[in-house]
């Protein structure tokens, strides 16, 4: 057991100290620990030798003539697809960790050869190589390299790019290998502090080095660090044995086989990876033309070789600061403000902003400072939100589509938006001869294609959320269905209750049975199968086998009967006689004497209450029906009950609300007054209000609303979950969800709604915490379990929300916690944590998630601090239609 | 009517002994016995018919309350040794469509299992 005051107890958790370290930064739970110390190393060791190749790259590049900038992003876009095709052979062929293993070993040797290059270049610039015929060789080489200058630098950009996509794309495939989604969501933001991290040190040992090096010999340092990146990368994936099961593993290494077409294919085949292809390659455009932007700002200003690496290194170096500070401070609580559907607006939006700000500068005057602002908001997001935002948008994406998918959109689609950007730039360099205009010209005309890349990029981030809501829902699919709809589906419950009544009513009274055997052929339910078995006597029916009711044909109580009623003529002789005045004169005088006194045989007024709902409802008719909803036999009054659904008389409904409170009674007496319709509502509100009622009574009313399902009704729910004291939350709840099934039009009071989520949450919350404080186990609660009640509360709460959030999504989010496998319950919640508002989420996750009783005990206290906010379903009513 | 309740492993069995009819209705209904053991966190709930000859539109009425009030919770409701009358009855108004039944207990405890 792990316990401490910052991390919560996790039974058989190894690695204590160690977990309960990082507990302080991150969100690990059970043997996450080492994994996500080895991955945040990784990330770290990653970052750092690009951090320390970039701005080398970055100078080498603005050392050559700016018309030969776009050069260097073109052929990267160009030859990334062969680089990414090669890449997946390797992939195919080598387990991940000989893979990686070779890949950085080679960028190690390439990185030696040209520190080489560069070093016999630098010198070949002070001196005249000498003529030495023991080292002809040699000297051809340093030849080659002088006269063929700039082209390694080219081949060197294109170089570094590659292994910045490669060791980059590696290191999220190896945080995909290892953790799951949802364990990736809780440490992403660890990760990239990681890498954040490492990018300091390596602009820190760049900013520093450069002073006592030249730049070429700050090259030797990256062989060393990829030496120590590869013992990582074996270190990671030793864990993800400890963390995965070996078929998800096997899973995983199969979706991460695939070829270059099929990659393509895949993103082809998808909508959601399209636009994300989309959104990835206008940002890299965006980027890459801020990118000239501030290069001719720099070359400007910095013209000297050594001055501008000093300074583009002192500014990545600032950037990550930056970045780190901003990652720490504001990318986990933007994640949250917005989630995946504001958040990705941010960069464009910024950007846009920095981009038009330009148009109002004066001349030339504090270009610099924009330049550092512009660029460096770009990278500050391209490091921190943007990163993890585009990690995130990947996690709902099944696996065996991920791999494919990812290796191409980050290496191939990122390269071709560079070389996008790349092209835009040489065509505006030439068309517009940009080399002969002033700066801020240049910085202008690049400024406006920007916004113009700025305005489609944020159009297709608006897009994405939608789709992306789609991927969550796709693997989402109901457990069950709703009991009601299942009955509803299958069977006549009115019919079936009439098929009973008039089996039992043939053992009591001949009269009874043919009423009811009348009753059943109107409606039209008398099958032949039926008939038999109605007819069948009782002894009969005991002593025949299953198979008879596919041989029927046994006796009849009277021979022919269901043909004769089924005669048309038969119902119109019936209702002739009815009408009679001489019938009813009669009628009345037997029914006067019948109805009302319970010394009459009691068949005799089940009779008579039958009777009353097949007669015209005279004044006579409905006052001996009203007082037969008076009679104590409860056989008597599921007549009556069933007659008065016939009149609908406003006399008869106190008479028919008396019985809601008798369980024999309380079902037939519902279904009276559901038989109303809408207009009955106020007598119902005033008795669900009524604090003299008995509470059974009350307890039955919203089971009535519920089948009324009209507006009226909805809003009498509604407005009673405020001010509920009688503790019929659960019947309220299940009448509105009726009412939500049947009625998709009735419109819920969301205010109402959020109120009581709020107070379930609370409620629970409180339960929560009073079990981890112990308080659970003392308290006598009547042999329920204090999770089964917590089980009920949550139903509850969602049912709650079907109310006022998209019903379906609701319904499976649910039913996936519940009875889900493990992926699936990750989606549902990514799924909730996109739908519903922020206070709910803060309550209701804790109460969901699988989380140590303590650990969700210190969630609750901390999100029941944090208050509601003022008016909270200004911000729900806001978010409903996202689907 | 008189019903029992017992444990078997996962599942609560309730043992009717009677006819479940309107007239014969126990001061705790049969939903309400069903409801309180899925308030317990119950979810797998089988209804013994051994010696239940007959119901009548009230005992429909409790049995199809009970499986609304399980199904909704993702929990289970079965019947099991239900007469061959009533069988009969119950394939005829589709009931069977619905809930499901089992000659044998043990059968039915088995299919519990499996879900």
């Amino acid at each position: 057991m792990i316990t401490g005051p910052s991390g919560p107890e996790w039974p058989g958790a190894p690695d204590r100290r160690l977990h309960r370290f990082l507990r302080r930064f991150v969100d690990i739970r059970g043997n996450e620990a080492r994994a996500a110390l080895a991955v945040f190393l990784y990330f770290f060791l990653v970052m750092l030798s690009i951090y320390v190749v970039k701005p080398l790259k970055e100078n080498f590049l603005i050392g050559v003539r700016p018309a030969w900038w776009g050069y260097a992003d073109l052929i990267t876009a160009g030859l990334i697809g062969f680089v990414v095709a090669f890449n997946t052979r390797l992939l195919n062929r080598l387990s991940r960790r000989l893979y990686s293993s070779a890949t950085y070993g080679f960028f190690g040797l390439a990185f030696l050869l040209f520190w080489y290059i560069f070093q016999t270049y630098s010198e070949s610039q002070g001196y005249t190589p000498i003529a030495d015929p023991t080292a002809q060789g040699i000297i051809s080489l340093q030849l080659a390299i002088v006269n063929s200058w700039p082209v390694p630098v080219f081949v060197f950009s294109f170089l570094v790019d590659v292994f910045i996509a490669m060791s980059v794309t590696q290191f999220w495939i190896a945080v995909n290998d290892v953790f799951n989604p949802h364990q990736a969501k809780r440490t992403i933001g660890f990760f990239v502090s990681g890498g954040l991290l490492g990018g300091v040190a390596g602009s820190l040992t760049t900013t520093l080095l450069v002073r006592v090096l030249s730049p070429d010999k700050l090259l030797l340092m990256c062989p060393a660090i990829l030496a120590v990146i590869v013992a990582t990368v074996n270190l990671v994936y030793a864990e993800q044995k400890k963390l995965r099961d070996p078929d998800e593993i096997d899973q995983v290494r199969a979706g991460a086989r695939a070829g270059y077409l099929e990659s393509l294919r895949t993103i082809r085949g998808s909508k959601y990876l399209r636009i994300m292809a989309g959104t990835v390659a206008l940002a890299m455009a965006v980027e890459t033309l801020v990118n000239f932007q501030f290069k001719i700002v720099v070359k400007d200003s910095f013209p000297e070789d050594a001055v501008r690496t000093a300074f583009l290194a002192k500014f990545f170096l600032a950037i990550l600061l930056l970045s780190i500070l901003f990652h720490w401070i504001s990318t986990g609580r933007l994640l949250r403000r917005f989630g995946v559907r504001l958040a990705p607006l941010i960069a464009p939006g910024a950007l846009l902003i920095g981009s038009l700000v330009l148009f109002g500068l004066p001349v030339s005057a504090g270009l610099l400072t924009w330049a550092y602002l512009l660029r460096g908001a770009d990278k500050t997001f391209d490091n921190t939100l943007s990163q993890s935002l585009r990690e995130l948008m990947f996690i709902p994406v099944p696996s065996e589509i991920k791999y494919k998918a990812k290796i191409f959109i980050d290496m191939v689609v990122n390269k071709l938006g560079t070389g996008l950007g790349a092209v835009i730039y040489m065509v505006v360099y030439a068309v517009s001869d940009l080399a002969l205009k002033p700066v801020m010209t240049q910085v202008r005309e690049l400024g406006v294609i920007v916004i113009g890349l700025i305005a489609v990029w944020t159009v297709l981030n608006m897009i994405i959320h939608r789709e992306y809501l789609g991927v969550v829902k796709k693997d989402l699919a109901r457990k069950w269905q709703d009991g009601h709809k299942v009955v509803a589906e299958h069977i006549d419950l009115d019919s079936t209750r009439l098929v009973f009544d008039t089996i039992q009513s043939r053992d009591r009274s001949s009269a009874l049975y043919a009423m009811n055997m009348f009753q059943l052929i109107r409606k039209d339910k008398l099958t032949p199968e039926l008939a038999a078995v109605i007819g069948m006597k009782e002894d009969e029916i005991k002593a025949r086998s299953m198979g008879a009711l596919l041989d029927v044909g046994g006796e009849v109580f009277y021979q022919g009967l269901e043909d004769t009623m089924a005669d048309k003529d038969f119902e119109v002789q019936v209702r002739e006689i009815l009408a009679l005045d001489a019938y009813k004169a009669v009628m009345h005088g037997h029914l006067d004497a019948v109805v009302g006194d319970a010394g009459q045989p009691e068949t005799e007024r089940m009779e008579a209450a039958k009777l009353m709902g097949l007669m015209d409802p005279s004044d006579d008719v409905i006052r001996y029906l009203g007082r037969l909803l008076k009679d104590p036999s409860p056989d008597v009054l599921n007549y009556a009950l069933a007659s008065a659904a016939v009149h609908l008389r406003k006399e008869h409904i106190p008479l028919i609300i008396r019985h809601l409170g008798n369980p024999m009674t309380q079902q037939m007496a519902q279904d009276s007054l559901a038989s109303y319709g809408a207009g009955i509502e106020e007598p119902l509100r005033k008795l669900l209000r009524d604090p003299h009622q008995r509470a059974v009574v009350r307890r039955a009313v919203p089971e009535v609303l519920g089948r009324l399902g009209s507006q009226k009704a909805a809003d009498i729910l509604t407005s009673e979950l405020a001010h509920d004291d009688a503790g019929m939350d659960r019947d309220i709840v299940d009448a509105l969800y009726r009412i939500r099934a049947d009625r998709p039009g009735i419109r819920f009071r969301e205010r109402h709604i959020h109120a009581a989520v709020q107070a379930q949450l609370r409620k629970a919350a409180a339960a929560v915490m009073g079990q981890a404080g112990g308080a659970g186990k003392r308290s006598g609660d009547g042999g329920r379990g204090p999770e089964a009640q917590l089980g009920m509360t949550i139903k509850l709460i969602f049912d709650l929300l079907t109310l006022v959030y998209p019903a379906e999504d609701i319904i499976k989010a649910y039913q996936n916690i519940q009875q889900g496998t493990r992926k699936s319950v990750d989606y549902s919640l990514e799924l909730l944590d996109n739908l519903l508002a922020r206070d709910l989420k803060a309550i209701l996750f804790p109460l969901v998630e699988d989380l140590p009783l303590d650990e969700k005990a210190r969630r609750l206290s901390k999100a029941l601090r944090g208050g509601t906010p003022a008016r909270p379903w200004r911000r729900l009513k806001s978010r409903r239609p996202v689907v | 009517m008189v019903i029992t309740t017992r444990d078997s492993q996962n599942v609560v069995i309730f043992d009717i002994d009677g006819e479940i009819r309107r007239m014969d209705t126990p001061e705790t209904t049969l939903h309400q016995l069903v409801k309180a053991e899925l308030e317990k966190g119950r979810r797998n709930i089988l209804l013994n018919f051994a010696a239940v000859e007959f119901i009548d539109s009230f005992g429909v009425g409790e049995i199809l309350a009970s499986y609304i009030s399980t199904q909704n919770l993702g929990g289970k409701l079965k019947l099991c040794r239900i007469s061959k009358k009533l069988y009969l009855i119950f394939q005829v108004t589709m009931l069977v469509r619905v809930l499901e039944i089992f000659d044998d207990c043990d059968n039915a405890l088995k299919s519990f299992e499996k879900h």
